[in-house]
C-alpha cells in the first residue's frame, strides 16, 4: 500500500469517526449510541490496518485486532446485556437540548482544526487531518459525558474520548508501545466492567440510578 | 465542441428523460417497501396508470377558492420540470453551457418556487388541513435549505463553481476518491434528501389523513387532472433530488461526446445511481418510524452540522 | 381646495422624482464628471456644498423610483384617511428633499443638517396619522434612538473634521488618510452605530418595527424601503470612501463587524416578522431582514476590498449589495403599499381578522404576491437576482479568503438561505391568510377594490420588481460608477460577461470557470412549460367539474376553520423557542361539566431578545440613575445655579491641564 493511498484512506475514515461522534451526539436512544461507538471503534480498528499494511508495522495489526475485538465488539455487548438487564428508560436524557450540544461539537472542531493550522510541523505527511479528528473526537467525548444524565451514556463517551486518544496516537506516531496500548484498553475494559456492575448493584438494591447520586450532596 | 443546437438537444433529451423515469422510480421504491414488508405489492408501473387515471377524472373545487387556486398545479409542474434542465443526467458539459441554467442556487430557487406556490394554494380552499400542512411544509423547507446550501457549498469549493453540470465534469476524475469532507457532505446531502423527497422519518407519503402529513396535507383539495400535475411535479422532484446527489457525489460514467457506446455506459451508470439512492429511500423506509415533527429538527440538524463540518474541512 | 392642494403637492413631488431619476440615470450611464454645487454661505463657520457622484445618483435614483410610486399612490390614500393631508403632503415633501439631500451633500455639515431634517419630517409623519398613544409611544421612541445615532455620528463628525480643518468631503477624505489604524476603526464603528441606528441593524433595530407601521402607508414604504437605504448610503460612503486608507485593504475588523452583523440582522428580523399578525409591522421587520442582507455584502466586500482578494470578487460583492439596496426599495415600496391598500379599503391590518381579499380586491392581491415572491428570493423575480449574486460571492470570496473568515463566509451563505426560507415561510403566511381563503370578519368580506391611482402606484414598482429581476444586465451598467468609484473594477464587467441577460460570476484567477445563470431565460422556460402543464391541466373536455365545500371532516365550513397566521408560525415558535421566549395563555370557560367547554380564550405573544435584554436594562439602569440624582434635585434655582458654577470650574480646570 502506497503512503499516498494510505493518507488518503486515512482521511476518509476520520470523516467517518467524526460522522460516528456526531450520531453518538445526537442519538435519541442508548441502543444507538451504543451501536455508534462501535461502529466508531470498528473504522478506528479499520485505521490501525491501514497504517499497518503502509507503514509495516506488526505492533498496529495487533493493536488494530485487540480494538476491534474489544472496543467494536466486547463492550457494546457488555454495554447493552446491562441495559437490557437493568430495564432503564432508553432515551437519553440530556442535560443540554442536543441541538446545542451539536452546536458546541461544531465549535470544537472549528477549534481542533483551527489550532491545528497553528502546528505546522506536527502535521506529518501520512497523517493528513488525523491530529485534529483525534483531538475533536476526545474533547467531544468529554462534551458527552458532561451533557448526558445516564451513566452509560457516559460510559460512550469515555469509550469514545478513547478511540480519540487512539487514533490520534497511531495516526501520529504510528502508535504507543503496545505494552501501553494493551494496558489502556484493559483499563477501559476494567472501568466498564465496574460501571456496569456499579449501575446494576445500584439499581437492584437502591432502584436509584447513577443520576441520582447528585441528590446525596450535603 | 459543443454547439448550442446540440447543447439544447442535450437538455431537452435529459429533461424528457428525468420527466418520464420519474414515476417510475417512485414504482421502485414502492416495489423495495412492499418486498421488504413480504408483500407482492403493485407493479412497479402503477404510478402511471395512477397518473393516467387521475388525468381522465372530473374536478371537484373548494367553493372558497379563488381563480389562483387553478393555477396552482400548473405553476408547481412547471417550476419543477423547469429543475430537470439544469441537471447533467447523461452528458457533462466540459465548460460552461451556451445556454446558462444550470445552477445548483438557481436549482433550489425554483424548487423552493414550488413548495412556496403549493403552500399559498393550500391555504386558499380554506380548510385546517391544508393550512397545517402548508405550515408544516414550509418549516421542513426552511429548515432543509441552510444546510442544503452549505453541502453545495463544501463541494463548490473544489470545483469554484455551482454549476452542476461543470461540477460533475471537474470531479469527475476524482471519482469516487472521497476526502473527509466529501463523505461528510455525502452524509448531510442523505439525510436531506430523505426530507426533500418527503420521505420517513420527516414525512410519509402514504398518509393522506393522518396528522403526521406534511406534504400529502397541502394536496387535499386538488382533484382530477390538476392532483395529477402535483403527482407528477412530486415524483419530479424526487428524482431530480436524488439526481443532484448523484451528480454531486457519483459523478462516473457521464458521456462527453453522443457516441452510441458512451450513451449506453452513460445511462446504465445513471439507472445505476439512482436505483441505489431509490434503494436506499426505501430501505430507510422500512427501518425507520415517522420522527414526531418536533424531532425532526433534530434530525435535520445533524445534516447541517455535518454540511458545517464538511465546509470547515474544506476551508480551514 | 384642500384636495386640489394635496394633489397638487403630490404631482410636484413625482415630477421632482421623475427629474431626479432621468438626473441620475443620466450620470450614471454617461461618463461625465461628478457634479459639484456650491450653495450659499448661510453658516459663517460652514461653507456648503452639494457633491453627486456615482454613489449618490445610485441612491438618488432609489429615492426616486419609490417617491414616484408614492407620490401617485398618495392622494387617494390620504383621501381615504383625511387627518390633515396638507400638513402630510408637505412632510412629506420635506422628507424626500431631505433625502436627496443627504446623498447629495458635499460636506460633513450639509450631511449632518440633512440627516436631521429627514428624522424631523418622518417623525412628524409617524405621529400625524393618527393620534393614539402607541403612535405617540412610537414616535417618542423613534426620536430617542434617531438621536442616539446622530450623537454617535456627531463624535465622528467633529472629530473628522477637526482633522480635516472644515467639512468639505475632500478635506475630509484626505485627512482620514493620516489617521492610525486605532482611530481610524474607532471613527468607522462611531458611523456605523450612528448610521446602524437608523438602518434597523440588530439590536438597535427596536423603533423601527413600532415606527414605520404607524406612519400613512405610501410613507411606511419610503422609510422602510428608502430611508434606510440613506442609512446605508452612509455606510457604504463612510466605509468605502470618507475612512478608507489610500491604497491597501481596510482593516479586517470592519469586514467581520459588518458581516456578523449583516448575518445577525438578516435572521433575526425575519424571525420577528414571522411572529407578527400585525401585516404593516410584518413588512418592518422584513426592513430588517433586507438591510442585513445588504450589509453581508457590503461586509464581504469590505474584506475583499484593496488587494485581500481579487478586485472583480469585491466589485461582485458590492454590487450585489448595491443593486439589492435598488431590489429591495422595489419589493418593499410595492408591499407596503398593498398593506396601505388593505388598510385603506377594509381599515383593519391584522390579518387574523381579514381574509378572502383576493375575490374583491384582485389587482392588490396579486400585485402583493408578485412582491411577496421577489422578497423571498425566489426566481424569476429581483430578490432572486441580488441573492445570487451575494451567494456566488460569498461562495468565490470564501474560496479566496479561506481559513476563519472563509468559514465565516459559508455560514453566512448558509444562514442567507435560512433566511429566504423563512421569508418565502413568512410570506406564504402574511399573503395566504390576509388574501385568500373566507373573509373573517365583515370588514373583510366589504372590501372593495382600491381607486386607479393607488394600483398606479404600485403597478410602477411590480414593473421595477419585475424589470430588474428579467433584465438585471442593465441594471449592473447603472452599478459600474459606483462599483469603480468605492472600489476599481466596474460592476458590469464582473458579472455582465455574457451580455446583460446572463449573469455569471467566476474567479478567474483561480481556474475556476464561471458560475452562469439567466434568470431571462429561467422565466421563458417556466412560462413554456406553464403553458405544456396547462395543456395537461385541461384534463379530458367532457371530464364533469363542479364546485362543493371544503373538506372539514363532514362539519359545515367557516371562517373558524381557516388556518391562521398564528397557528402558521406555530412550528417556528417551538422550534426557535429558545429566541422567542414565547409566552401563551388559555383562558377555558366551562360549562356544568368539565367536558363542556363554553369559551376558550388563547393570548399568547412572544418577545423580541434585545428588548427585553439589552433595552429593559439600560432602561432600569437610567430610571435608576435619574432616582439617584432626584435627590439632589431640590427645585430652588440657585443650587442649580451652583451646579452650573461647578461645572464651568471643573471644565475649565480640566481643559486648563489638557
Amino acid at each position: 500500500m502506497t503512503v499516498e493511498l494510505a493518507t488518503r484512506l486515512i482521511d476518509v475514515l476520520g470523516g467517518l469517526l467524526l460522522f460516528t461522534m456526531l450520531l453518538i451526539l445526537a442519538a435519541g436512544q442508548v441502543f444507538r449510541a451504543i451501536y455508534a461507538v462501535a461502529a466508531q471503534a470498528a473504522f478506528l480498528g479499520v485505521a490501525g490496518a491501514v497504517l499497518a499494511a503502509a507503514t509495516g508495522n506488526v505492533d498496529l495489526w495487533v493493536i488494530a485486532g485487540i480494538t476491534v475485538v474489544a472496543k467494536a465488539v466486547l463492550l457494546p455487548w457488555l454495554l447493552i446485556r446491562v441495559v437490557r438487564r437493568v430495564r432503564i428508560a432508553r432515551e437519553i436524557e440530556p442535560v443540554i437540548p442536543v441541538h446545542l450540544t451539536l452546536t458546541i461539537a461544531a465549535g470544537i472542531v472549528v477549534l481542533a482544526f483551527h489550532l491545528n493550522a497553528s502546528l505546522g510541523p506536527v502535521r506529518q505527511a501520512i497523517t493528513g487531518n488525523a491530529l485534529p479528528v483525534g483531538v475533536t473526537l476526545i474533547l467531544i467525548g468529554v462534551l458527552v459525558m458532561a451533557s448526558r444524565r445516564k451513566a452509560l451514556v457516559q460510559m460512550v463517551g469515555l469509550f469514545a474520548s478513547e478511540n480519540g486518544i487512539f487514533f490520534t496516537a497511531m495516526a501520529v506516531s504510528q502508535g504507543m508501545p503496545l505494552i501501553i496500548e494493551i494496558g489502556v484498553i484493559l483499563d477501559v475494559v476494567l472501568g466498564a466492567l465496574v460501571m456496569g456492575i456499579l449501575v446494576l448493584r445500584v439499581r437492584s438494591s437502591v432502584d436509584a440510578d447513577i443520576a441520582d447520586l447528585e441528590s446525596l450532596r450535603g | 465542441m459543443e454547439t448550442t443546437l446540440t447543447h439544447v438537444a442535450r437538455t431537452a433529451a435529459q429533461a424528457a428523460l428525468l420527466v418520464a423515469a420519474a414515476p417510475l422510480v417512485t414504482g421502485l421504491v414502492q416495489k423495495l417497501k412492499a418486498r421488504l414488508q413480504c408483500r407482492r405489492g403493485a407493479s412497479v408501473w402503477q404510478p402511471y396508470r395512477d397518473l393516467a387515471k387521475l388525468l381522465r377524472k372530473g374536478t371537484v373545487e373548494a367553493d372558497t377558492a379563488s381563480p389562483f387556486f387553478r393555477a396552482v398545479p400548473v405553476l408547481v409542474l412547471a417550476a419543477t420540470v423547469a429543475t430537470t434542465a439544469m441537471l447533467p443526467v447523461l452528458w457533462a458539459p466540459a465548460q460552461p453551457a451556451a445556454v446558462p441554467l444550470g445552477d445548483a442556487i438557481l436549482l433550489v430557487a425554483l424548487l423552493a418556487l414550488a413548495r412556496f406556490l403549493l403552500a399559498v394554494g393550500a391555504l386558499d380552499a380554506g380548510g385546517a388541513f391544508g393550512g397545517m400542512g402548508a405550515s408544516r411544509e414550509m418549516t421542513v423547507g426552511l429548515l432543509v435549505e441552510p444546510a442544503l446550501m452549505l453541502t453545495v457549498f463544501s463541494v463548490a469549493v473544489s470545483a469554484g463553481t455551482t454549476e452542476v453540470g461543470l461540477l460533475a465534469a471537474r470531479r469527475a476524475p476524482l471519482a469516487l476518491s472521497w476526502a473527509a469532507p466529501d463523505l461528510l457532505a455525502l452524509f448531510a446531502m442523505l439525510i436531506l434528501a430523505l426530507a426533500e423527497t418527503g420521505r420517513i422519518p420527516v414525512d410519509n407519503p402514504d398518509t393522506h389523513l393522518e396528522l403526521t402529513m406534511l406534504h400529502e396535507g397541502m394536496l387535499l383539495e386538488h382533484s382530477g387532472p390538476g392532483l395529477a400535475c402535483i403527482a407528477l411535479a412530486t415524483q419530479v422532484k424526487q428524482l431530480v433530488t436524488l439526481t443532484l446527489v448523484a451528480a454531486l457525489f457519483l459523478p462516473v460514467g457521464l458521456a462527453s461526446d453522443s457516441s452510441p457506446a458512451s450513451l449506453a455506459i452513460a445511462l446504465g451508470a445513471f439507472a445505476a445511481k439512482v436505483l441505489a439512492l431509490a434503494g436506499f429511500l426505501g430501505l430507510v423506509e422500512s427501518s425507520y418510524a415517522k420522527l414526531r415533527f418536533f424531532r425532526v429538527p433534530h434530525f435535520l440538524g445533524l445534516g447541517l452540522v455535518c454540511a458545517f463540518l464538511a465546509l470547515a474541512l474544506r476551508v480551514l | 381646495m384642500a384636495r386640489a392642494a394635496v394633489w397638487l403637492g403630490h404631482l410636484v413631488i413625482v415630477g421632482a422624482a421623475a427629474a431626479a431619476a432621468v438626473f441620475a440615470v443620466a450620470l450614471l450611464s454617461g461618463s461625465s464628471p461628478a457634479v459639484h454645487v456650491a450653495l450659499p454661505r448661510f453658516f459663517p463657520f460652514a461653507a456648503m456644498s452639494l457633491a453627486v457622484d456615482g454613489l449618490s445618483a445610485f441612491f438618488l435614483l432609489v429615492i426616486a423610483l419609490v417617491t414616484a410610486a408614492a407620490g401617485v399612490y398618495g392622494p387617494s390614500y390620504l383621501g381615504a384617511h383625511a387627518r390633515g393631508p396638507a400638513v402630510q403632503t408637505l412632510a412629506l415633501g420635506a422628507f424626500v428633499a431631505s433625502m436627496a439631500l443627504v446623498c447629495c451633500a458635499g460636506d460633513l455639515f450639509t450631511f449632518l443638517l440633512a440627516w436631521e431634517g429627514m428624522t424631523l419630517a418622518s417623525w412628524t409623519l409617524v405621529v400625524s396619522d393618527t393620534r393614539s398613544e402607541e403612535n405617540a409611544r412610537a414616535g417618542l421612541l423613534y426620536l430617542v434612538m434617531a438621536h442616539a445615532g446622530t450623537a454617535a455620528l456627531l463624535v465622528a463628525f467633529l472629530a473628522l473634521a477637526e482633522r480635516a480643518g472644515g467639512f468639505d468631503f475632500p478635506a475630509v477624505r484626505a485627512a482620514a488618510r493620516g489617521l492610525d489604524g486605532p482611530t481610524r476603526t474607532a471613527l468607522f464603528m462611531l458611523a456605523l452605530a450612528g448610521f446602524g441606528a437608523k438602518a434597523g441593524v440588530v439590536p438597535l433595530h427596536v423603533w423601527l418595527p413600532k415606527a414605520h407601521p404607524a406612519a400613512p402607508s405610501h410613507v411606511s414604504a419610503l422609510m422602510s424601503g428608502v430611508m434606510l437605504k440613506v442609512a446605508a448610503y452612509g455606510i457604504f460612503r463612510f466605509g468605502f470612501d470618507l475612512l478608507a486608507p489610500a491604497g491597501g485593504p481596510l482593516p479586517a475588523s470592519w469586514g467581520w463587524t459588518v458581516l456578523l452583523l449583516g448575518t445577525a440582522s438578516a435572521v433575526i428580523g425575519v424571525l420577528l416578522a414571522l411572529q407578527q399578525h400585525d401585516l404593516k409591522r410584518l413588512l418592518a421587520f422584513h426592513s430588517v431582514e433586507n438591510v442585513g442582507i445588504i450589509l453581508i455584502g457590503a461586509g464581504l466586500a469590505m474584506l475583499l476590498a484593496g488587494g485581500r482578494g481579487p478586485a472583480a470578487l469585491a466589485t461582485l460583492a458590492l454590487a450585489a449589495a448595491l443593486l439589492h439596496t435598488l431590489n429591495h426599495a422595489a419589493f418593499k415600496g410595492l408591499l407596503f403599499l398593498g398593506a396601505g391598500s388593505v388598510l385603506a379599503r377594509s381599515g383593519l391590518r391584522n390579518m387574523e381578522e381579514l381574509g378572502g381579499l383576493a375575490r374583491h380586491m384582485p389587482w392588490t392581491a396579486w400585485l402583493f404576491l408578485l412582491g411577496a415572491v421577489a422578497i423571498s428570493a425566489l426566481p424569476p423575480l429581483n430578490g432572486f437576482v441580488s441573492e445570487w449574486m451575494t451567494f456566488q460571492a460569498l461562495l468565490l470570496g470564501g474560496v479566496r479568503l479561506g481559513g476563519a473568515s472563509g468559514l465565516l463566509a459559508g455560514v453566512a451563505a448558509s444562514m442567507l438561505a435560512l433566511t429566504g426560507g423563512l421569508a418565502a415561510a413568512c410570506f406564504a403566511k402574511a399573503f395566504g391568510v390576509t388574501f385568500l381563503g373566507r373573509p373573517r370578519t365583515a370588514h373583510a368580506e366589504h372590501a372593495t377594490e382600491s381607486p386607479a391611482p393607488m394600483i398606479a402606484g404600485m403597478l410602477l414598482l411590480a414593473a421595477a420588481c419585475v424589470a430588474l429581476g428579467l433584465a438585471p444586465g442593465w441594471a449592473m451598467r447603472l452599478l459600474d460608477r459606483p462599483t469603480a468609484e468605492l472600489l476599481v473594477g466596474a460592476a458590469s464587467a464582473a458579472v455582465t460577461a455574457r451580455g446583460p441577460l446572463v449573469l455569471s460570476a467566476g474567479d478567474a484567477a483561480a481556474g475556476a470557470g464561471p458560475t452562469e445563470i439567466s434568470v431571462t431565460l429561467a422565466a421563458a422556460l417556466l412560462a413554456l412549460l406553464a403553458g405544456l402543464a396547462a395543456l395537461l391541466r385541461r384534463g379530458r373536455r367532457d371530464a364533469p367539474r363542479r364546485l362543493a365545500p371544503t373538506w372539514t371532516c363532514g362539519m359545515t365550513p367557516t371562517a373558524r376553520f381557516d388556518y391562521t397566521g398564528t397557528a402558521f408560525a406555530k412550528p417556528l415558535r417551538l422550534i426557535f423557542a429558545a429566541l422567542y421566549r414565547p409566552r401563551r395563555e388559555i383562558v377555558k370557560e366551562t360549562g356544568p361539566s368539565p367536558y363542556v367547554v363554553r369559551r376558550l380564550a388563547y393570548t399568547g405573544e412572544v418577545v423580541d431578545l434585545a428588548e427585553t435584554l439589552l433595552y429593559a436594562r439600560v432602561k432600569r439602569w437610567v430610571t435608576a440613575t435619574s432616582h439617584g440624582i432626584r435627590a439632589y434635585s431640590t427645585g430652588r434655582i440657585h443650587g442649580y445655579i451652583a451646579f452650573v458654577l461647578v461645572t464651568l470650574v471643573v471644565s475649565l480646570l480640566l481643559f486648563a491641564n489638557g
